[in-house]
């Protein structure tokens, strides 16, 4: 046999196997988990967020203002979240 | 047996009460699943590692195939950096697998569904990361919280905001574990009490689903123990290699 050709073959065999490897890591998570992971960070950083303004409103004495303005900065943190680990599955 | 399917997740004392002052160390089911947890794990990788035969036999090839899996994973997701940490992310990982594992088994307890014990490891690891960073990069560390190419108008908003979800860290790594492992025996629990409502005529439907659920508890139990594992990588990786 030709050496050239053994060579395309074990080429093509080498990229069969990586790709068959991209694949097996792709299906690792399950779709109920790429759910939960997603969700739950963007319910952990508005949980923060409402805590940290909570904490706040407690040691200067301005009841609504910081929870307001926290829930809102939390909310926004989880969207940011959710979109960075989402680019993080893509990849 | 009871009917509430959360009865299950009850913490009660075994033997005398002890106290210290006024918090309540008392021996409790969970802190013996976790010591039978981690005696399994001791076993298993004590006699796994003490022939080193080079064709292994049962337990050591486990022992082999969780080591070699477990550095995989550090290698793949945090580099070669990370290796000094590895025996703490594999005694994690082991740790959660085989709580998760041990709650499986009926009339044990599954200590993991509890979020105090899952918050106190994730806020461990929370608390370590952070460490390592300030110690690696010192006050530079703090950059993670700005990234580059922000208007100034913005920044303040944008370093609150990033603040924000690195505490967010803890809470939903350890929100994620808990979550799931209760929700998964809470759902096998109310099943078990269809089949024995409906009785022999209607409870195979019920039956056959929670030996469905069963397989897939099983499923989740390793992945969440994986994903915990996965996720102390990556942090990990933050603290080691800063860049956004």
């Amino acid at each position: 046999m030709p050496k050239d050709q053994f060579k395309t073959r074990l080429e093509i065999a080498k990229k069969r196997i990586s790709d068959k490897n991209f694949n097996d890591r792709k299906n690792k998570t399950s779709p109920i988990g790429t759910a939960f992971k997603l969700s739950t960070e963007l319910v952990a950083a508005v949980a923060v967020g409402t805590i940290i303004g909570f904490i706040f409103d407690k040691t200067f004495g301005t009841k609504p203002w910081f929870i307001l303005i926290f829930f809102f900065v939390g909310v926004v943190a989880g969207i940011t979240n959710v979109i960075r680990s989402a680019k993080n599955m893509q990849k | 047996m009871a009917a509430n399917p959360m009865s299950q997740f009850e913490v009660y004392r075994i033997g005398p009460e002890i106290k210290i002052g006024a918090i309540d160390i008392s021996f409790t089911n969970a802190s013996l699943f976790m010591i039978i947890s981690t005696a399994a794990i001791l076993l298993i990788f004590n006699i796994g590692s003490k022939k080193n035969s080079l064709v292994p036999n049962k337990i050591q090839l486990l022992a082999e195939l969780s080591y070699s899996f477990v550095s995989k994973m550090i290698s793949d997701t945090a580099g070669s950096k990370a290796k000094p940490y590895f025996a703490f992310i594999f005694s994690l990982f082991m740790f959660v697998l085989f709580c998760n594992m041990f709650g499986m088994i009926p009339y044990t307890f599954t200590v993991t569904s509890h979020i105090i014990v899952t918050f106190v490891l994730a806020s461990f690891i929370f608390i370590g990361v952070t460490v390592i960073g300030f110690i690696k990069h010192g006050f530079g560390y703090l950059k993670l919280f700005v990234p580059s190419g922000v208007p100034a108008l913005l920044l303040p908003l944008i370093v609150i905001i990033e603040i924000i979800s690195y505490l967010s860290r803890p809470i939903s790594l350890s929100v994620r574990l808990f979550a799931n492992m209760m929700a998964g025996h809470t759902m096998m629990k109310v099943f078990g009490g269809f089949v024995i409502s409906l009785g022999i005529v209607g409870g195979w439907l019920p039956l056959s689903f929670s030996v469905a659920l069963t397989g897939l508890e099983i499923l989740v139990a390793f992945l969440q123990a994986y994903v915990f594992a996965i996720l102390t990588c990556i942090y990990l990786n933050d603290a080691l290699n800063l860049h956004h």
